[in-house]
Order: structure tokens, then sequence, then C-alpha cells
């Protein structure tokens, strides 16, 4: 199996991203607001990057409090 | 003949006015100085004049001893034209980042910083890298410890990236103490990294 670098949570708004990131924060999951990749997206946007196996704690802080897209496994 | 300049409780920048003075008046002089950025400034101050320095620190107080160059090493005519960069190099010479604020652009405070930190992020990723980066007003923000660039930046340092840091601004916002990324840096050094600069970007 192929073992990703990082993870991306990606969002619809910039202001949904910010919201995220005041929860990661809150949670103290170790997370970067970075640009949307180039090959995800072409559109200025930002989402959150992190490492893997934080994912499952990723979820759980964001699920139900603020609406992500997906998160992707880079 | 060596003349002595006493730079002691000196704010900054006279220390290095003084230094650039008597340079005018002595081929070596020795420079007093009493806290370690007066100390630094003067030191890169005499390095960018192609003088050679030696320091000596003893009981809190550095002395600089600094001798010109025998072949003058002002090759660009009046002092005045070489404190200030070479104006006929600008073309081709080094690229310049000035980070002026914590935020990228302006209207919103909120969305301007995280398009700084997209960028801070994105350079470090970058190819091509701004030989220095200038920080000043509220841009010395990210230079601080708490700065959530400083990882960035500090890689980009590590780079070979030289940054040069207001000091005016980092005593104004009370972060001195804080400074985590670059030197300490003056109005002489910005003026004349900015006008020998062959590219200037400013966020």
């Amino acid at each position: 199996m192929k073992s990703f670098e990082y993870c991306v949570a990606l969002f619809d708004s910039v202001s949904s991203t910010l919201l995220a990131e005041k929860l990661l924060k809150k949670a103290e999951i170790l997370h970067k607001v970075i640009p949307v990749p180039r090959h995800i997206s072409s559109d200025c946007g930002v989402c959150i990057r992190f490492s893997p196996d934080l994912r499952g704690r990723v979820e759980q802080a964001l699920t139900g409090r603020v609406e992500y897209r997906e998160i992707c496994a880079l | 003949m060596r003349k002595e300049v006493d730079a002691r409780g000196r704010a900054c920048p006279e220390p290095v006015m003084l230094t650039k003075k008597a340079l005018e008046e002595a081929d070596e002089i020795t420079v007093i100085v009493d806290n370690s950025t007066a100390g630094e400034n003067v030191r890169r101050f005499a390095a960018s004049r192609k003088c050679m320095v030696r320091v000596e620190h003893r009981d809190g107080v550095s002395r600089l001893f600094i001798t010109k160059p025998l072949h003058g090493g002002e090759t660009t005519g009046s002092p005045d034209q070489t404190v200030m960069g070479a104006p006929h190099q600008a073309a081709s010479g080094p690229m310049v980042l000035v980070i002026a604020s914590d935020r990228m652009g302006r209207g919103n405070d909120e969305l301007g910083a995280v398009l700084m930190r997209s960028f801070i992020h994105t350079l470090g990723e970058a190819d091509q890298r701004p030989d220095t980066m200038l920080f000043f007003n509220t841009g010395v923000k990210l230079t601080v410890q708490g700065s959530e660039v400083l990882d960035d930046l500090l890689a980009l340092c590590n780079r070979g990236v030289r940054m040069l840091v207001c000091g005016t601004c980092l005593d104004y916002l009370d972060l001195k103490d804080r400074l985590a990324v670059g030197q300490v840096s003056n109005m002489y050094d910005i003026t004349e990294t900015m006008l020998g600069a062959g590219k200037v970007i400013r966020i």
C-alpha cells in the first residue's frame, strides 16, 4: 500500500477553513493552513494540511461543527 | 591615524552614522558600543565597505577595530553612492522581497492574514527564491516566536535567504526579545538593500 505524506482537508469556503483551523487549534491537533495544491484545484483556495496519522482526530474534531468537502491523501 | 568613536548609549542608527563619518576622516577607527545590535550593525556596515573588522568584547562593551581596504574599496564614485548601493548594478542585482505588513493586500485583515501564510508557505516551496527579505512595520510580527509562518521562514533562511528585520519596528511593537528568525536591521541596510536590488517585490 502506498503511504501518503500528507492529508489535506478541503472546504467550500475560506471562512469554513478558518473555522476548522480554530477547531483544530482548540483540539491541539498539529496542522497547517496552505494553498490548495494546484493538482487538486486551480482556484485560489486554502486548505488544511496534516499528517495522515492524525486523520481520525481531525475528522472527529470537524464533524458536525464545520462542513468539509473532503479529505484527500497526498 | 586611528580615530576613536564612542557610541555607547547611542540609539540606532547613530552608531552606524558615527562610524560612516569617522571612516570618511580616518583609515583606521575604533568604535565602542554597548549593545549587540549596534555592534552587529556597525560590523555589517564596515564589511559592506570592504573594511577589515576585528571585534573585542569585554565587560558588556564591544570594541570594533575597523581598517579601510588598501585600495580605497569605494569603487563607485562618492562615498554616499557606495552606501546606497551601486545604481548601475540594479538591472542584474539581487531579488528583494519586501514584507511591509503581516497581511497580504489591503481590505480584510482576517483574509489578509490567511493570504500571507499561504504566500510564505508557497514561497518556501517555490524553485525561485528571493535573495533578501525585508520585514518592516507589522511585517516584523511574522519573524517572532509564535508566528504562524516561522517554520517556513526558518526553512527559507536555512536555504540561504537573507532576512533583515526592522529594529525600530520590533522595538515599537515591543517584540525585540522575541525575534526568532533573521537579523535586526536598520534603515541604512533596508535602504541600501532596496536601492542595490535588481528587482524589488513588495507584498
